[in-house]
């Protein structure tokens, strides 16, 4: 029981993971809250159920057109809306990804419906018996999937020069450009790699929420939190947080009742931030004057 | 602007001074006089044949926007801090208010003053966890303590989760009331707040508050107590957030846990704040009644709704970073810019004549 728990819920946070990376690379490259982020997801969910049911595609070849459109609409998103204000403050930028949030909801209730509608599974929904656990095969391709674009993620910022750039931008925006490196190639690289996380993410996790306009919310406010909790800045640090968000709101799932999941993750939260206010992986950054 | 008036020695300044103050003094009276004015119709209205009762609870609902619009921008407006967790404190609020109306059958008035302190008490405490965190933190942190509340009233059996609250009657003083009397209540508390931030942000603290947000650095090294002041702030804030609550509790005369748990409404408060304007008076107004009646209007169309919301938030942030409220004050702000200028220049011209009138004298003399 207890071991089954923790691999569903590693599970589940290896998805929450994905949307917490994208949280993490947007906001250290733009210092922007993204809470779109969901949406690009919700998205991404409806077109791979269309692409999947009305045009009969293949499932991978979903997963290629359905990238490419988050992807596209990513940038669309930095190139319309975030680029005129990037020199605000980041009230103003949080706010104006809340107003992307509105109008994608808003676009996906008026096309869509708001109804909910399942998501075909395209897996052996049997669970098979690994090292003496339970386990749905939905959970490990899951697993998979998620640990497979961590390895690329890695190998981007690791070897590739957009990835190493990136990076740049992150530590010191204007050294970066001072160095010739092209930042705002770089923050439209940011926006594109938060659509591609996007469309896994929602592709992913929508056999298990089912496919709606709110589907994301909380599964966003949980990337955030997992973000929060890893000190916004560090993948690792994200990834360790939603792993262990998703671990520890299945046993409070299974343990004291499903209405206490989400907040549960919130109680940590908030008992972390009170203890390091700077987040688990965070640094404290010098206060400027 | 009146002070780089060219030209007029030290008596001359005196006397310019003293009209720029005059003609300040007159706009005060003016400002003061349009918000009397707006009263006095927001008084009137229900007089008026046409207005049914329900008329008067719909508008309640939007003066509890107002409100906990003007709650939140007293922090993101005049302290400079974000929270996305102000629906907590409506509910907190409408709690409050329920739970004594319910069991003790209490006055509006209690239960509204009950509801606002137990929002100010409870936003001391996290006043104190939250303001260790900075920006992008603590709009998560916020976020959770609605999420919390949430889960809280979802759960905890005397708050009757979704099955919710129902209230009786209301009653003021002995008296019964109902939607048009309530109305009457929530326009005297909409002004009483009104009165109370316009106080605030002129006081002493008010610009405590204002030094810390545009400098922390500065405002410390001048001996502002970051923590005191910026705790008060969150209470205050907290409190009138909880006063709106109390009030949508009472006039709905329902409380339940489907509505208080939509994290979307603390979203909502801060999407007011924004669009009216923070950092004046008058925007609360403006963003309280776009978002409560957007919804009202484009009832059939939810969907167009949330896309109207969403285009006018960024259009706002693009075009007019400071709100509606902003974009209306513009040009009455340059024209009193102007009238001051012109009050100070004519100050400068006949303070001129009399000093060289005193100078022909006392050469004669």
């Amino acid at each position: 029981m207890l071991g089954q728990q923790i691999m569903s819920g590693l599970a589940t946070g290896s998805l929450y993971a994905l949307t917490a990376i994208a949280v993490v690379v947007v906001f250290r490259n733009t210092r922007t809250i993204n809470l779109a982020q969901g949406d690009f997801s919700m998205i991404g969910a409806f077109l791979a159920l269309i692409f999947l049911k009305s045009f009969g595609f293949n499932y991978y070849f979903t997963i290629f057109l359905v990238v490419v459109c988050i992807v596209a609409l990513g940038i669309l998103t930095e190139r319309l809306v975030m680029r005129p204000i990037a020199d605000s403050d980041w009230l103003t930028l949080f706010t104006a990804t809340l107003g992307v949030y509105y109008i994608l909801h808003g676009v996906a209730g008026w096309l869509w419906g708001r109804d909910t509608k399942a998501f075909p599974v395209t897996f052996d929904p049997t669970p098979v018996q690994i090292l003496g656990t339970i386990v749905s095969e939905g959970h490990l391709i899951n697993i998979a999937w998620a640990t497979g674009i961590g390895i690329v993620l890695f190998v981007f910022f690791r070897f590739t020069k957009q990835g190493i750039a990136m990076r740049a931008v992150t530590d010191d925006p204007e050294t970066a450009e001072l160095m010739g490196i092209p930042v705002r190639f770089i923050v439209m690289l940011t926006w594109g790699m938060a659509g591609f996380l996007a469309a896994f993410a929602g592709i992913l996790i929508a056999p298990i929420i089912y496919v709606s306009p709110q589907m994301m919310d909380e599964v966003l406010i949980k990337g955030y939190v997992a973000a929060v909790f890893g000190g916004l800045y560090s993948i690792p640090g994200a990834v360790i947080g939603a792993l262990m968000i998703g671990v520890a709101e299945n046993l409070a799932g299974g343990y004291l009742g499903s209405h206490y999941k989400t907040a549960t993750a919130f109680a940590m939260i908030v008992a972390l931030l009170a203890l390091r206010p700077q987040g688990l992986f965070g640094i404290q950054k010098r206060r400027e004057i | 602007m009146a002070g780089k008036i060219p030209g007029g020695a030290l008596p001359a300044a005196v006397g310019n001074r003293e009209a720029v103050a005059e003609q300040r003094r007159r706009f005060i009276r003016q400002d003061f006089m349009l918000v009397c004015l707006l009263f006095a119709v927001l008084l009137l209205i229900p007089a008026l044949p046409f207005v049914k009762g329900w008329m008067a609870a719909q508008a309640v609902l939007v003066i509890v926007y107002i409100i906990a619009a003007q709650g939140v921008s007293i922090l993101t407006g005049y302290t400079g801090l974000v929270t996305v967790g102000h629906g907590g404190f409506l509910a907190i609020g409408a709690y409050t208010a329920a739970l004594l109306s319910k069991h003790f059958g209490a006055d509006v008035l209690i239960c509204v003053v009950a509801g606002g302190a137990m929002s100010a008490l409870i936003g001391v405490a996290l006043g104190l966890i939250f303001l260790r965190l900075s920006g992008a933190f603590m709009a998560i942190g916020t976020l959770g303590f609605a999420f919390f509340v949430g889960t809280i009233v979802n759960n905890v059996k005397v708050f009757e989760g979704r099955e919710g609250i129902s209230l009786p009657p209301n009653h003021v003083f002995g008296l019964p009331i109902g939607d048009i009397g309530f109305y009457y209540v929530a326009v005297l508390l909409l002004g009483l707040m009104t009165l109370f931030i316009h106080s605030l942000v002129r006081s002493g603290v008010g610009r405590a508050l204002k030094a810390l947000r545009d400098s922390e650095k500065a405002a410390q090294s001048y001996g502002v107590n970051r923590w005191f002041y910026r705790t008060l702030a969150f209470s205050i804030s907290a409190g009138i957030t909880g006063v709106a609550g109390a009030l949508n509790g009472l006039v709905t005369r329902f409380v339940s846990a489907e509505v208080y748990s939509d994290i979307w409404y603390s979203v909502d408060m801060l999407v007011a704040a924004i669009v009216g304007g923070t950092s004046m008076l008058m925007g609360p107004f403006i963003g309280g009644v776009f978002v409560a009646m957007l919804p009202f209007f484009l009832e059939k169309l939810a969907d167009f709704s949330f896309i109207l919301k969403g285009a006018v938030l960024i259009a706002i942030l693009m075009f007019a970073p400071a709100g509606v409220g902003g974009l209306i004050a513009k040009p009455f702000q340059a024209m009193r810019r102007r009238r001051l200028a012109e009050a100070g220049a004519r100050a400068v011209a006949g303070a001129g004549v009399a000093e060289s009138v005193a100078q022909e004298g006392a050469r004669n003399g």
